[in-house]
């Protein structure tokens, strides 16, 4: 290059915008006026301190972007739309739920080992659970009850650790899922499977069996809060 | 999440924005307040126009210009229009430009605070590109197309808000 860079030149190398920038190596003029260039930017950088996003700001964009300014009626119809979307996706989420939880409770009790802790006393099984699942299993007395306990293993859905309840009543064998309340399935029903959930001190009960659902319900008053 | 397309979602892109714009729409209004509205519907148009973004375009310009139009069209981004077409304003250009040569050393030993100054007193034009360049480390496309200007525009925007910078700091 002949001659010297002129002052838009410089500020374009100092930008990054120049990838043919070889005569600042040549020349010092032009070097020191790259050098003062970037020293300015650094300088404007330094002088302007980034300003932290207000809470109330973030909340506002993250919670609801869509309220501000949006027509009565663009909201509404934005509201039907989401209403039936997530209607839809819900009726289909539990559908997904009740077949997974499903097809956990003929895994399980077509195994040939379906339990970790064999046992009918709920004293055995209760502190069994201690230290594997992130809650307490009250395993209630069913004496009195048509089911019989006949152990208990841990369980995974969705990622989340679960306890797992073996149950009979005669020759049918009734799974009984035990999840926190936050990550417990909404389920439905399933083909010829029985499906049946409750929520009971922060933890979600979900009863799979080839039993009536009366049957399966009555299990509700055996696991319910006292 | 994604659309389960594999293409980010508006919020995903969106969100680690926040505050860059918040902190663009502070040089714009100078008001914290107006700053948190602007934001706000710029993340709601953004929103609503996400379907028309051409996937493989510039994101960030995309919103930074849904910022300033927003910014342009509010009642003090309506005082503020009649100085940015500073293209046409001779004098303005000509009081910019200047024909002295500062002593450019100076910059290193100005203060932080006296620079802010400067940089506050400058025609929002000049602000907008000095700082969309050296605080958000934006290219001169990048910076175009988010003020829909030409390139060479923003080149000489630049050079002119240095060239006052280093001018009013040495005074």
């Amino acid at each position: 290059m002949n001659g010297h860079f002129d002052e838009e030149m410089m500020g374009r190398v100092a930008d990054g915008e120049e990838p043919d920038n070889a005569h600042v190596r040549e020349c010092a003029r032009c070097a020191n006026g790259v050098v003062e260039a970037l020293r300015l930017k650094r300088a404007v950088r330094d002088a302007v301190p980034r300003v932290e996003v207000p809470e109330s700001l973030r909340r506002r964009v993250t919670r609801s972007p869509q309220r501000n300014a949006t027509p009565w009626w663009l909201a509404a119809a934005a509201m039907l739309v989401i209403a039936v979307t997530i209607g839809a996706n819900g009726v289909a989420m539990r559908r997904d739920a009740t077949r997974e939880l499903v097809d956990l409770h003929s895994t399980i009790v077509g195994s040939a080992n379906p339990i970790d802790v064999l046992s009918t006393d709920r004293h055995t099984v209760k502190p069994w659970f201690e230290g594997r699942v992130p809650f307490a299993v009250d395993v209630p007395d069913l004496n009195g009850t048509p089911f019989r306990l006949t152990g208990g293993r841990v369980v995974f859905w969705r990622g989340q650790p679960g306890a797992y309840l073996l149950l009979t009543k005669g020759a049918h064998r009734v799974s009984l899922f035990i999840f926190r309340d936050e990550v417990a399935p909404r389920v439905g029903t399933f083909d010829s499977m029985r499906v049946v959930s409750w929520r009971a001190n922060g933890l979600a009960y979900v009863a799979v069996g080839d039993l009536p659902r009366e049957e399966l319900e009555s299990l509700r008053s055996a696991f319910a809060p006292r | 999440m994604g659309d389960g397309t594999g293409a980010p979602s508006f919020e995903e892109l969106a969100l680690p924005l926040l505050a860059a714009l918040y902190n663009y729409a502070l040089w714009l209004t100078k008001n914290q307040a107006e700053s948190e509205d602007l934001v706000q519907e710029t993340y709601v148009k953004g929103m609503r126009g996400f379907g028309s973004f051409a996937e493989g375009t510039n994101f960030r310009a995309w919103m930074y210009r849904i910022l300033r139009n927003t910014f342009l069209t509010s009642r003090s981004g309506l005082r503020a229009a009649p100085h940015l077409s500073i293209e046409d304003d001779r004098e303005l250009v000509e009081e910019l430009s200047g024909d002295s040569a500062p002593d450019r050393s100076i910059i290193a030993r100005v203060d932080a605070s006296a620079l802010r100054r400067v940089i506050d007193d400058l025609p929002l034009p000049f602000r907008e590109v000095l700082l969309l360049s050296d605080v958000e480390e934006m290219s001169y496309r990048e910076i175009a197309e988010a003020l829909s200007i030409p390139v060479g525009t923003v080149t000489s925007r630049l050079m002119r808000a240095r060239r006052k910078v280093r001018e009013a700091v040495q005074r």
